[in-house]
């Protein structure tokens, strides 16, 4: 990248009139998909972002790049995922943090720690190296846990986080003197669709004549599906997160736990501890404001289950938006319904780790026509149209690890 | 009447103190100046604004994390001990880390640390190690007892208890409204000084105001302002809102103005009248404030040397090896002279813009400061919130007439939305009636001052601006000048904004070095500023925690 690419990439004076491609989304999703298609050899590409790049979900998440999974398909998809973030920094150039900070899930009932000898004999079935902890185990590796509610155990893998900015600018820095264009603070108003399918997408700021349009707009990929009248499931779901003020490196793993109540917390890079506890009654919706509600639930949760974390002081709160689809599997490829519409969306808060390598996958499947066999499983037509997310938000994990 | 001394220590060496008076007080009067170290580049920091905001006093007290000590009396016993430095924050070996700062910008090390790939993982294990601040404690004596969730819904809601808040909270209470007002302190403020709390007294008996003391509002969610008083966590749902928060120190923005020894004016004013702590023997005083002059004569009173007040814009440089020892500025003549000094006392303050903000109102340049833009009544562009300035302006009268102003309009707003509730539940089973017929909600209609809109030059692009996370002037140009011209990616790649002091003592000077040149308002006029983060204040988990959340 020469000097001046990134100012003159991020702030273009021109309006494209076409395109190969419209990427609807400036995300981690929408900036790997170019990524990707540039590598794939297309030139053509614009990027249209509502906001600044990264301003949705991408910038709000705490960016665990976990590769232990529930499901043996998807532990497969998320280790390719992991081994995606890993090499990232040399693939960019550029230092996204990539860091094995370690992952458990801590587990408070019986019932969770037969469930989950199954889920560790799979994935030692096809290598990975997650560990079943004893309840000694578990408080001898993460001690911020001693003196909170009993442990029955902890799955601990060696799972990463990443600095979830640094790989919107490695990205962008990567995409700068390229020949992708990128709209930011640009709005899509209409999309045209003719007989043969997608024909233009209407902005704010102008029309783009185009054949193909990517849906990567996370929580608001349902309005643009809207716009196009196709018809998807997902809906969006807000979650909502706080930071500490910074501690000394105390907790050595990104920590869940999730029956009967769903929180989470891990330490970043910085010492901040990233920390929420999920409201079950959350309603559908795009909603991005944080609620007082959240920060009593989530002390009161967390401290019961770390209750040296009492001491730390929250000093910062936020909300993103989840884009859940009803199996919590991603919508990645074409649909039937319209000819040049391509979804990826519906990431279920796994767009972080899943979208770079799923991006690989469908610029294959964009520019060659073969679908990847990875990328069956993503199909956006396995639903029936008609269907909906409601009722699978109340026990987010138990709908996740059922297939 | 002599209040006891006690003992105490700070990182393992014996220091005596008078009982009940702030730590952070005992250890000045000790000479014990740096507190803490900053978190980038280990910077020495001390006592500077004595409200608990800043956060440049924190330590380690008994065990607890990063304790605001200007805020914890000293006992007896007390384990004080410096965070983020080694061996000691006296003698902090880390502080080298200054000394080669200028060629680290915020985000260097997204592109290093990359080579050799066996290395990686160690080199992030590094960057951990230098990170982190407070120790975590084994959890096995924390306070985490239940706090009381308790509402309220008066008419008016008056946040802060200074002579502005309690001359809008009495103004609302004589057109008929029910007001509460919410003071962070435990007691009124001394007559005379910001705050006063005689108005109370004055004022007509059987007035409906309600006077919380040592209840801080901590955040505002659509129109629900919550507050912490150390038992309850109150959710208050008022029909209007008079933000009354006063201001906060300005610190000048030139090299070395975060030394120890740098510290406020109302600070300084407290050490000689409260504490009888005379915190240097050779003053320069900067800028202006009405507190400054008095000041000025108060430690002469105490025998120490003064200069000044000289201009902010004059003074160029604070230096020291840790603490200050000198300070250069700009003579009358224009040449640049230097003058020795242990203590340096500035009188420049910034609106508090918490509550406005936090609220999405309109903020702008009001006569080079960053201000809430109000209409005549105080009304901010977010409907139902009021907001009053600082009582410490030049002109005390016509600001507690603008207070009382915005008073009436918040009763006035207040009185409508009864009344629309009143007619909404008219037309409706009562089963089903909103609580509140008008909540207070941002709306697209804004009133506007007549403002200049011009931001105050931006100050020395060497200096520190944002004191949380260390970055420098150079450092947001070099951003914007690079391509993230965006004040939220600003904010994400130099961390501005987003440490401990909630972006509190930086927001304006941040703002000024961003807009310098360059077109950083909306199409509708606005300064640009990165999204409000709430809560309003840093708050403890373990204070936060309820029977029964939902």
């Amino acid at each position: 990248m020469t000097r001046g690419a990134l100012a003159a990439f991020l702030a273009p004076t021109d309006m494209p009139a076409t395109a190969e491609v419209v990427i609807v989304g400036g995300g981690i999703g929408g900036l790997a998909i170019a990524r990707e298609l540039l590598a794939h050899g297309m030139r053509d590409l614009v990027i249209v972002e509502r906001g600044y790049p990264g301003s949705g979900a991408t910038g709000r998440n705490v960016a665990r790049i976990r590769a232990m999974q529930l499901t043996e398909a998807l532990t497969h998809v998320a280790r390719a995922c992991q081994d995606k973030y890993d090499r990232m920094g040399d693939e960019l150039d550029f230092n996204v943090l990539f860091y094995r900070l370690g992952y458990a899930w801590v587990l408070y009932e019986t019932e969770e720690l037969e469930r989950m000898r199954d889920i560790v004999a799979m994935h030692h079935r096809i290598g990975v190296r997650s560990a079943l902890l004893s309840p000694d185990d578990t408080l001898r590796r993460l001690p911020v846990l001693r003196g909170g509610d009993p442990v029955v155990g902890a799955v601990l893998n060696d799972d990463a986080i990443v600095h979830h900015d640094a790989v919107v600018w490695a990205h962008l820095e990567h995409l700068a003197g390229s020949p992708v264009r990128l709209l930011a603070g640009t709005t899509v108003r209409a999309i045209e669709v003719g007989d043969h399918g997608v024909e233009a997408v209407e902005t704010d700021r102008g029309r783009i004549e185009t054949r193909a349009v990517v849906n990567a707009a996370g929580g608001w990929s349902g309005e643009l599906n809207d716009l196009a009248r196709v018809v998807a499931p997902n809906r969006p779901l807000r979650r909502e997160v706080l930071v500490t003020a910074p501690l000394r490196r105390s907790i050595d793993a990104a920590i869940t736990f999730y029956r009967p109540t769903e929180g989470w917390f891990n330490q970043t890079l910085r010492g901040e501890v990233v920390m929420g506890v999920v409201d079950p009654h959350e309603p559908n919706g795009v909603d991005q404001s944080s609620t007082a509600a959240f920060l009593q639930r989530t002390a009161s949760l967390v401290t019961r289950k770390a209750p040296a974390l009492a001491d730390a002081t929250v000093i910062r709160q936020w909300a993103g938006m989840y884009d859940v689809s009803p199996d919590h599997l991603p919508l990645v490829g074409p649909t039937r319904q319209l000819d040049g519409w391509w979804q990826a969306n519906g990431w279920s808060g796994r767009g972080m780790l899943l979208a770079p390598y799923l991006a690989e996958l469908l610029a294959t499947r964009m520019t060659t026509g073969a679908t990847p066999d990875r990328l069956e499983m993503f199909d956006p037509d396995r639903f029936d149209p008609a269907a909906t997310a409601a009722g699978h938000e109340q026990d987010y994990y138990a709908r996740y690890g059922a297939r | 009447m002599e209040r006891a001394r006690v003992s105490f220590t700070f990182d393992g060496r014996r220091v005596e103190g008078v009982d009940g008076e702030p730590v952070a007080i005992s250890l000045l009067a000790a000479g014990r100046r740096t507190l803490s170290r900053s978190f980038r580049f280990h910077r020495p920091r001390g006592l500077m604004c004595s409200t608990g905001q800043c956060g440049w006093c924190e330590c380690e007290v008994d065990g607890r994390p990063s304790v605001r000590t200007c805020r914890v009396p000293v006992r007896e016993g007390m384990v004080v001990r410096g965070e983020h430095a080694w061996p000691s924050v006296e003698r902090d070996l880390l502080r080298v880390l200054d000394l080669g700062s200028r060629f680290v910008p915020p985000t260097f090390y997204h592109h290093r640390f990359l080579r050799p790939r066996v290395l990686r993982k160690w080199y992030l294990d590094v960057i951990r190690w230098f990170g982190g601040r407070g120790r975590l404690g084994d959890g096995s004596s924390v306070d985490r007892g239940s706090r009381r969730v308790r509402q309220d819904a008066p008419d008016v809601l008056v946040v802060g208890g200074g002579a502005g808040g309690l001359s809008a909270a009495i103004a609302a209470a004589e057109a008929g409204a029910r007001v509460v007002v919410l003071e962070a302190e435990a007691a009124p403020a001394p007559a005379g000084s910001a705050g006063d709390g005689d108005l109370l007294a004055l004022a007509p008996a059987g007035l409906g105001v309600e006077v919380r003391f040592s209840t801080v509002a901590t955040g505002w969610y659509s129109g629900v302002v919550t507050a912490v008083d150390g038992e309850s966590i109150w959710e208050i749902r008022p029909r209007a809102v008079v933000a009354a928060l006063g201001s906060y120190e300005l610190v000048p923005a030139v090299p070395g103005s975060d030394r120890p020894g740098v510290i406020g004016a109302r600070l300084a004013a407290r050490l000689l009248a409260e504490h009888r702590v005379l915190p240097g023997e050779r003053a320069v005083l900067v800028g202006d404030g009405m507190e400054l002059t008095a000041v000025g004569a108060a430690f002469r009173e105490a025998g120490a040397a003064v200069m000044g007040p000289i201009p902010t814009t004059a003074l160029q440089e604070v230096g020291g090896r840790g603490a200050v020892a000198w300070v250069v500025y700009r003579g009358d003549q224009g040449a640049a002279r230097r003058e020795s000094a242990d203590v340096v006392v500035f009188g420049d303050r910034t609106p508090n813009l918490d509550l406005v903000i936090a609220a999405g109102g309109r903020v702008g340049w009001v006569d080079g400061r960053l201000a809430a833009q109000t209409d005549p009544d105080g009304r901010t562009s977010a409907s139902g919130l009021f907001a009053v300035g600082d009582m410490a302006s030049p002109d005390p009268e016509a600001t507690a007439e603008a207070a009382r102003r915005a008073g009436r309009a918040a009763a006035a707003f207040a009185g409508q939305a009864l009344g629309a509730q009143e007619q909404a539940d008219r037309g409706r089973p009562s089963a089903v009636a909103a609580t509140h017929a008008t909540r207070v909600t941002r709306t697209g209609d804004p009133p506007r001052s007549p403002t200049d809109g011009q931001p105050p030059k931006p100050g020395s692009p060497h200096a520190v601006l944002c004191f949380c996370e260390d970055v420098r002037g150079w450092e947001i140009q070099a951003e914007r000048a690079a391509g993230y011209a965006d004040p939220e990616l600003v904010k994400r790649r130099t961390g501005a904004l987003t440490g401990p002091c909630q972006g509190k003592y930086c927001l304006s000077a941040i703002t000024c070095a961003f807009n310098d040149g360059n077109v950083a308002t909306t199409s509708t006029g606005d300064v640009l500023l990165p999204t409000g983060r709430p809560p309003l204040r840093p708050l403890r988990l373990g204070d936060l925690v309820v029977e029964d959340p939902t």
